[in-house]
């Protein structure tokens, strides 16, 4: 029972990784604009996602050792740098979004603007790095995040045609009035919406630091091969909800309160209500994750003490490294940058750094010398080398495209 | 240089770094390398700290590593660890000592200790 029950939570926190403010804008953004016609998107990422996730929990397990850990041996001492250099850029990045992400729901329960709670979000983020144990928080979020199901629920409630979905959502097509440029604009910033990078180092980082080994290695298949999927169901539930309400009035994603607006019309209050807990608990979740994601890269690129258990004063070049960064990301979140435009290009750029930590794990996942017995297989191999091509082709066009298409205007 | 120098280099440099109970030290950053009689190059040291990933980066980016570390140690020289304190080779390298036996390694651990971290109030307990 007890075994069970450790699982639930496992996949719960999957699923609450996997949710963030990346997605809810995205999804919604995109429903509205292209309809079902980047769906397929969510499931390139998912399934990709699943892979590495369970490559660097694997590599985790067996090695001891961390997504970043191995990028600086495998990458060597310059291209380590600057992948770290980006890395922790983007995953601050994408702090402030989350910050902002939580601060809006707040906004949409109490009309009070988000400014005001920022930096009170800030503040709690920071008593939970600094006294709270981290795992029940974690559980927590990830039960509440669950809420976020009501966008899922809200299509029964909205009666679409099925059949036309099934067929839109397998025929995908450039909508008209869109170029092809925009289309792959906002096919990679689904990608990055959904392959986040901070997931993975958060989550091989968890594995190292709750001890887990190879005998864990099952648990660890379990939370990713049903975690990621679930969330990308979600993800793939706030697109249809868009596509069904938001397109139809023409309406464009600029704030959350579009996000929502599909679970109100299904359900009114109560809807928004559980859309809200659901937004916040999401991101809230994320905005701890990011956090000690950006002083994990570091601590992990130059070998210091960190964790999350590990009491602040026993770590104090990561604490520190966190309580700055939490700091300045509150202090860039506060010069009222449009946060949608911000979870936007931090998911873009999160894309484009993808290759320099998916090819090291692949390689490390290859090394026998590191891996013994738990090596990668064929279907591993096949998949992992499929997704180095999809993800470095998702890098490289990523610079031109956004050039062309002036951020996807 | 012969065959094995360059196995060594792949087997040491940026590898982590564990004292003998296991806790982090830091990456290898540079080697030490010395010339033996009869032309055979032996690894010395292992040299751990920015003083010696600067040089190793070179460009000006490796220059002001190179000083930022410098200054905040106030000493030019990198940390040195001697090869006759490296106890086992592998997915990491393990050394004979305590982490808290190497000089210097964790002056700024330490500093950010006493002056930041310890003057915040409410941190979760040390509990070890």
């Amino acid at each position: 029972m007890k075994k069970i029950l450790t699982l639930a939570l496992g996949i719960l926190t999957a699923i609450g990784g996997f949710m963030d403010i990346g997605d809810l804008v995205t999804d919604a953004l995109i429903g509205a604009r292209f309809g079902l016609n980047l769906v397929w998107v969510t499931v390139v990422a998912v399934i990709g996602i699943t892979a590495y996730s369970e490559m660097a929990g694997r590599v985790a397990a067996v090695t001891e050792r961390t997504v970043f850990d191995l990028v600086r041996e495998r990458l060597g001492a310059t291209a380590g740098l600057l992948n770290l250099s980006a890395s922790y850029f983007v995953t601050a990045l994408t702090l402030v979004a989350e910050l902002c992400g939580v601060a809006l729901a707040i906004q949409l329960a109490t009309d009070v603007h988000y400014l005001l709670w920022v930096p009170l979000v800030a503040f709690l983020a920071f008593l939970v790095f600094w006294k709270m144990p981290f795992q029940p928080m974690e559980r927590i979020y990830g039960v509440l995040g669950l809420s976020l199901f009501v966008f899922v629920i809200a299509i029964w409630q909205l009666d679409p045609d099925w059949g036309r979905m099934m067929h839109d959502v397998t025929h995908p097509q450039i909508p008209p009035g869109e170029g092809i440029s925009t289309f792959a604009f906002y096919a990679i910033v689904m990608l990055g919406a959904q392959m986040t990078p901070y997931e993975v180092f958060f989550f091989s980082s968890g594995v190292v630091e709750h001890g887990w080994s190879a005998e864990k290695l099952g648990e660890i298949r379990v939370n990713n091969l049903i975690g990621y999927p679930i969330g990308g169901i979600l993800a793939i539930g706030i697109q249809v909800a868009a596509y069904l309400v938001l397109q139809p009035r023409g309406i464009e994603v600029a704030h959350l309160s579009e996000t929502v607006l599909p679970v109100v019309v299904a359900f009114g209050k109560l809807g928004l209500a559980l859309a809200i807990i659901g937004i916040f608990a999401a991101t809230f979740g994320s905005v701890l994750e990011t956090l000690l994601s950006s002083g994990y890269t570091v601590a992990h690129h130059f070998g210091w003490r960190w964790g999350k258990f590990e009491a602040p004063v026993n770590a104090s070049r990561f604490s520190v490294l966190v309580i700055v960064t939490l700091l300045g990301a509150t202090a860039v979140a506060l010069t009222a940058i449009d946060p949608i435009k911000l979870t936007i290009y931090a998911v873009y750029l999160g894309a484009a750094t993808l290759p320099f930590t998916y090819i090291p794990i692949l390689i490390v996942a290859n090394d026998e010398r590191y891996m013994g017995e738990h090596v990668n297989g064929r279907l591993a191999n096949t998949v992992g080398t499929i997704y180095v091509f999809v993800v470095s082709a998702a890098a490289i066009l990523a610079l031109p495209l956004l050039i062309i298409t002036k951020a996807g205007a | 240089m012969s065959e094995e120098t360059l196995d060594a280099g792949l087997a040491l440099l940026d590898r982590q770094v564990v004292d003998i109970d296991g806790k982090l030290v830091g990456k290898v950053d540079d080697l030490e390398l010395a010339i033996r009689r009869g032309g055979e190059i032996e690894v010395e040291a292992i040299l751990m700290g920015p003083q010696a990933l600067g040089p190793r980066l070179g460009g000006r980016v490796g220059g002001w590593i190179r000083r930022l570390g410098a200054t905040l140690a106030d000493a030019e020289e990198p940390i040195r660890v001697p090869m006759k304190h490296v106890k086992e080779l592998g997915v990491r390298i393990t050394l004979s000592i305590k982490v808290t036996d190497i000089e210097r390694l964790l002056d700024v651990e330490q500093w950010l200790r006493d002056h930041v971290i310890r003057k915040i109030p409410g941190g979760r307990d040390a509990s070890e």
